[in-house]
């Protein structure tokens, strides 16, 4: 089967794809390719869903260990003690 | 994360002042939301103490540069991924347990088509936070990553910083900083493809 996009120029293209920032014609080429070969598009949706999911990294609720802020406020006690911020 | 602005004013004269009381406050309200940050960049928990240390110094130090019609948050938050990046630039130890990106980018045969077939897999990100299993292979992805890529990733998907921004941060050009990023997005995928086609 021969397309006018190969997969490799199909992934190749795919952060401007997903980001908006493709011109017009590579965008023609690369939906006519995803309509013709299903590994491409489900690649696109892999690569889509990944970062999606990452992007759930910035709503991610950790735990500071308490040992930790005793830590800090110590450090910070000591520099401010001796006026020592610079 | 929004204080609200008595409070928000209350930290800054307290800071502005060295008032000690208020500075166990910043630590209490601040120190775990700018941890998480920090682990984005690095999951070494002594790198992200000392990080994390760094920054809270830092914001202490510029109080008086912050504008106050906005809100602290977003200017702390950029003083700790500044703060991660610059230090973490430095550091030789954080590479050991890079990988070799090209060990994990798409196979592509001689006519330039993939070369393995490929499953649709995707996952409700909010669930997928939930299983243990799953995160703690993204992390791992991410972690892995050489700093080269991980910055980017992390400043375009995690917190979602324009392309323009990341390159002036990192000092890339714009076009380096998107073949980064697609890199390193093609290493997680390539890497939850692994966990969730179940292969080795």
């Amino acid at each position: 089967m021969s397309y006018f996009l190969n997969c490799r120029e199909c992934v190749d293209l795919l952060h401007d794809y997903v980001e908006g920032g493709l011109d017009v014609d590579d965008h023609k080429e690369l939906d006519e390719h995803l309509s013709v070969c299903p590994p491409c598009l489900h690649f696109l949706k892999t690569y889509r869903s990944c970062s999606e999911i990452v992007q759930q990294l910035r709503e991610q609720k950790v735990q500071i260990p308490m040992e930790l802020q005793n830590r800090l406020k110590s450090f910070l006690k000591d520099r401010i003690g001796k006026a020592d911020l610079a | 994360m929004k204080t609200n602005e008595a409070s928000q004013e209350e930290l800054i004269e307290g800071l502005k002042q060295l008032d000690v009381n208020v500075v166990d406050g910043f630590v209490d309200q601040f120190s775990r939301p700018l941890f998480g940050v920090i682990l984005n960049y690095t999951k070494n928990p002594s790198d992200a103490e000392e990080i994390l240390q760094d920054t809270l110094l830092k914001i202490i130090r510029k109080i008086d540069t912050f504008r106050r019609e906005s809100d602290i948050w977003p200017w702390m938050k950029k003083i700790a991924v500044n703060n991660a990046i610059m230090w973490l630039r430095k550091q030789t130890s954080s590479r050991k347990r890079e990988v070799r990106l090209d060990d994990w980018m798409p196979q592509f045969n001689d006519d330039g088509e993939l070369e393995y077939p490929v499953f649709s897999w995707s996952g409700d990100p909010e669930e997928v936070m939930l299983n243990r299993e799953l995160s703690s292979q993204l992390y791992d992805a991410i972690q892995s990553l050489p700093f080269e890529y991980r910055a980017p990733l992390a400043l375009r998907d995690i917190e979602g910083y324009p392309v323009k921004q990341i390159s002036s941060l990192l000092g890339l050009k714009e076009a380096t900083t998107k073949t980064r990023i697609h890199r390193a997005r093609l290493f997680v995928r390539e890497r939850l493809a692994h966990y969730f086609e179940g292969r080795p």
